[in-house]
């Protein structure tokens, strides 16, 4: 006769009712994918979120003192001091006349960093980068251009013509304005740039920090932030973070009683082994011991099918959602794995109060 | 005998009941609040985004080109062409008036100012006209509702036609150049164009701090402002916070190049092109324009967290289907004796089918009612408690369209989750169930 070891039982009590073992596993397979799922989720929203509010725009704005240019290699140490995920973009700005003799503010600056900074710019095509006499025409402004192809704008007596890429639409000062590129502004009118635009990745604490390191940096110089910008972002960030965190216990919440009313009514039923168990001289303690080893092994392989599951639902989620990749997070593990350990032992032991009240021997005669 | 079972069933079976009761509850709970919470998500984040400013500009169109960098003028339009703050009524009568949620007209004029009891000389300072918190129609609204990101300390001017002195806030700059306090006053040229004006007492009420270039200027009541300029009813610029939906392909379009069908879709969605364009034809002379920076930004954080919520509430919906259904699937488990029993005493199949589904139905309509109810008040009191201090009561999201919904949901999970159960336990032999269960 075979020896009946513990391993032995818990694994023949595994695969015997196999039907029963597997709609358990099931339940701790779904709760713990659905933690995963939304735990890491929310470990990336902030992030995620951040970076959606970069299409703002600039949230610094870093301008001279007036009659003091800004230092040549201002944009340089802007960039070291925000760090490399920070866009910066500068310009300059001076007053000319276009063909039909009206003032227009033209600006110099970079077209590439320009079109990551300002991603609501609207226009027909970007000129090449490469193109030193493209200018890029504010709708308003065009309408005082005469020749919108070919623009000649005069400064101080200094004409210079350029190659129209096309109309710029805004809806703010941008449309009143006429662009170019900064080397073919500096050459024609020899003005420097007074105004540097910063984009900071990150919420308020990140902005503030980067002010105070950039008004130690560059004391000669105005550093301010684009106050509702700022302020905005951090208040809806807060708003869907909090949002999200009650979502997330609101569904942990669902589907931990669900699985715990499963698991317990499955344990429920097997009250005939448990009495059978026990007219073979099993202790209460040792009886409990080995439902409870049972669901634990059972709340593990869940953990373990379920973090796959739910990794794989955050990923599709943030790509269908953000349009970028949520990476798996062993950090959310240890959080899922208590949880769902948790379940399962407190369904092993909530049905501890009537299986102790039986009589095996009643229960076997079938009363 | 049908019923008499059936009520015998919930009455002598509460724990199962309440099991399987709870089960549907809870689901029914969350996916009401997930789903509330989802369909106004919307507005509530628009709500919060409007603290980015107004989404649409409107101007005078045969202006001039502004010369501005910074926010400074560097060349003020001598004569500009206006709008006439009279039309601004029109604004109340396009198709979308009731997405607008703000309007503040400005009127910008150049002035001279001088401190009193000083014999320094007046130099120039920029004032503008505001409605500060004005009646428009059901509406009161005004510069500080558009730029809630501007800190007061102190009250707004109110709007009083006295001709000996004006009450005006000042920008924090311009307070600590001339070292003014609420309550002090200095002196405003009156009648800037006209050669001989003289100077009017202006009372400080309110110093304002805009973080921009608004701090170094005068803020007075838009008549004050109409008579410093001496131009009745003018406005040089207006800026609306309006509702809209995030522009896509079809809104790009040029409406005058749709056909008539396709135009009064255009003209009929709330896009911000489609407001633009509604205001250009209410006023005359009016050229309006979406704030791209503030519009195309706004339509992405809103697409971004409205597609979030509705994605979550979708797991809440396989969360709550599979809690229910495996509630199902216990309770009906538990009970293959009882169908054993009834089998043996010769009911058909057909019979114990219905009388189960029956028991199921009713339960997943009572609980999916209360779940309702519950999930309605849940979603009020998170939506509440996350969006506090936005102004207003706490608005209780009862959405009559979504209990059926609910309840719907909850009938075809319960008897989904339930009917393989039954048709197991219907597939047994009696005897086998009965001999098991003894």
């Amino acid at each position: 006769m075979a020896t009946l070891s513990l391993p032995g039982i818990l694994r023949r009590s595994l695969i015997h009712r196999r039907a029963r073992s597997l709609s358990a596993l099931i339940a701790l397979t779904v709760s713990a994918g659905i933690a995963t799922a939304l735990l890491t989720l929310y470990t990336d929203l902030d992030q995620k979120l951040h970076k959606e509010f970069r299409s703002f725009g600039a949230n610094i704005v870093i301008t001279a003192s007036a009659n003091v240019p800004l230092p040549t290699d201002a944009l340089t140490r802007v960039q070291q001091v925000a760090g490399n995920d920070a866009i910066a973009a500068e310009f300059a700005y001076a007053v000319a006349t276009t063909d039909t003799g009206t003032s227009v503010v033209v600006t110099g600056t970079d077209f590439a960093q320009v079109r990551r900074l300002d991603s609501w710019w609207q226009l027909d095509a970007w000129p090449d980068p490469n193109q030193t006499d493209a200018a890029l025409l504010g709708q308003r402004a065009a309408n005082f251009v005469g020749n919108e192809h070919s623009v000649t704008l005069t400064y101080a007596g200094k004409p210079i013509t350029l190659k129209g890429a096309g109309r710029l639409r805004t809806g703010g000062d941008e449309d009143s304005r006429i662009y170019m590129p900064l080397p073919t502004f500096t050459a024609w009118i020899g003005i420097a740039p007074s105004v540097i635009e910063l984009q900071v990745p990150g919420g308020a604490k990140r902005v503030e920090t980067t002010i105070a390191q950039l008004k130690s940096a560059l004391p000669e110089v105005q550093v301010q932030p684009v106050r509702q910008l700022v302020e905005g972002e951090s208040r809806i960030v807060d708003r869907t973070h909090a949002l999200m965190y009650g979502a997330v216990l609101l569904i942990a919440l669902t589907v931990a009683v669900s699985v715990l009313a499963t698991l317990s009514a499955s344990v429920l039923e097997r009250r005939r082994d448990f009495a059978l168990m026990k007219a073979l001289g099993g202790s209460q303690m040792l009886l409990m011991g080995m439902f409870l080893l049972e669901a634990l092994v059972l709340a593990i392989a869940g953990v373990a099918a379920g973090f796959v599951v739910g990794s794989a639902a955050a990923f599709a989620i943030s790509q269908l959602n953000f349009h970028t990749a949520t990476l798996p997070h062993l950090s959310v593990l240890p959080l899922v794995l208590l949880v769902n350990l948790a379940i399962a032992t407190l369904a092993a032991l909530l049905p501890l109060r009537v299986l102790r009240t039986l009589q095996p021997a009643a229960l076997l005669k079938g009363e | 005998m049908f019923f008499r079972l059936l009520m015998e069933s919930f009455r002598r079976q509460r724990r199962r009941k309440l099991l399987a009761g709870i089960a549907i509850l809870l689901g029914t709970t969350a996916v009401t609040a997930m789903l509330a919470l989802a369909t106004t998500i919307g507005d509530r984040i628009h709500k919060e985004l409007a603290v980015y400013g107004a989404n649409i500009i409107v101007y005078p169109k045969s202006d001039q080109l502004e010369v501005k960098v910074g926010g400074v003028d560097i060349k003020p339009a001598s004569t500009g062409s206006y709008l006439k703050e009279s039309d601004l009524e029109k604004l109340k009568g396009i198709f979308w008036a009731n997405n607008i949620t703000g309007v503040s007209p400005e009127l910008r004029v150049s002035d001279q100012a001088r401190q009193i009891n000083t014999d320094s000389p007046s130099f120039t300072v920029s004032v503008i006209g505001l409605w500060f918190d004005h009646d428009f129609g059901s509406l009161r609204t005004g510069v500080a509702q558009i730029h809630p990101w501007w800190k007061l300390n102190g009250k707004w001017p109110p709007l009083v036609a006295d001709a000996d002195s004006w009450q005006v806030a000042v920008g924090s700059s311009l307070a600590k150049k001339l070292d003014l306090k609420i309550g002090d006053k200095f002196l405003l040229r009156r009648g800037a164009n006209l050669e001989g004006g003289g100077f009017t007492a202006a009372y400080v009420t309110g110093i304002v701090s805009t973080g921009d270039q608004t701090d170094t200027d005068v803020l007075v009541p838009l008549p004050v402002a109409q008579a410093i300029a001496n131009t009745p009813d003018a406005v040089s610029r207006v800026e609306i916070s309006a509702r809209t939906k995030p522009e896509d392909a079809f809104a790009r379009q040029d409406p005058d190049k749709m056909s008539p069908a396709k135009h009064d879709i255009w003209y009929c969605s709330p896009y911000a092109n489609s407001i633009a364009y509604q205001i250009c034809e209410a006023i005359p002379g009016a050229q309006a324009e979406q704030v791209r920076r503030v519009e195309q930004s706004e339509g992405n954080v809103l697409k971004r967290i409205s597609g979030l919520m509705w994605l979550i509430s979708a797991a809440a919906l396989l969360a709550a289907a599979f809690a229910v259904s495996a509630a199902m699937a216990t309770a009906i488990l538990e009970r293959r004796g009882e169908i054993g029993l009834m089998r043996s005493l010769g009911a058909s199949k057909g019979s114990i089918a219905l009388l189960f589904y029956s028991e199921t139905g009713i339960l997943a309509i009572f609980a999916g009612t209360l779940g309702y109810l519950a999930g309605s008040g849940l979603a009020a009191w998170l939506g509440a408690r996350i969006f506090r201090g936005d102004g207003g009561a706490p608005e209780s999201i009862l959405i009559p369209v979504l209990l059926p919904v609910v309840v719907a949901l909850a009938l075809a999970v319960a008897i989904g989750g339930s009917t393989q159960s039954i048709s197991a336990a219907l597939r047994m032999n009696p005897s086998t169930i009965l001999r098991e269960d003894a």
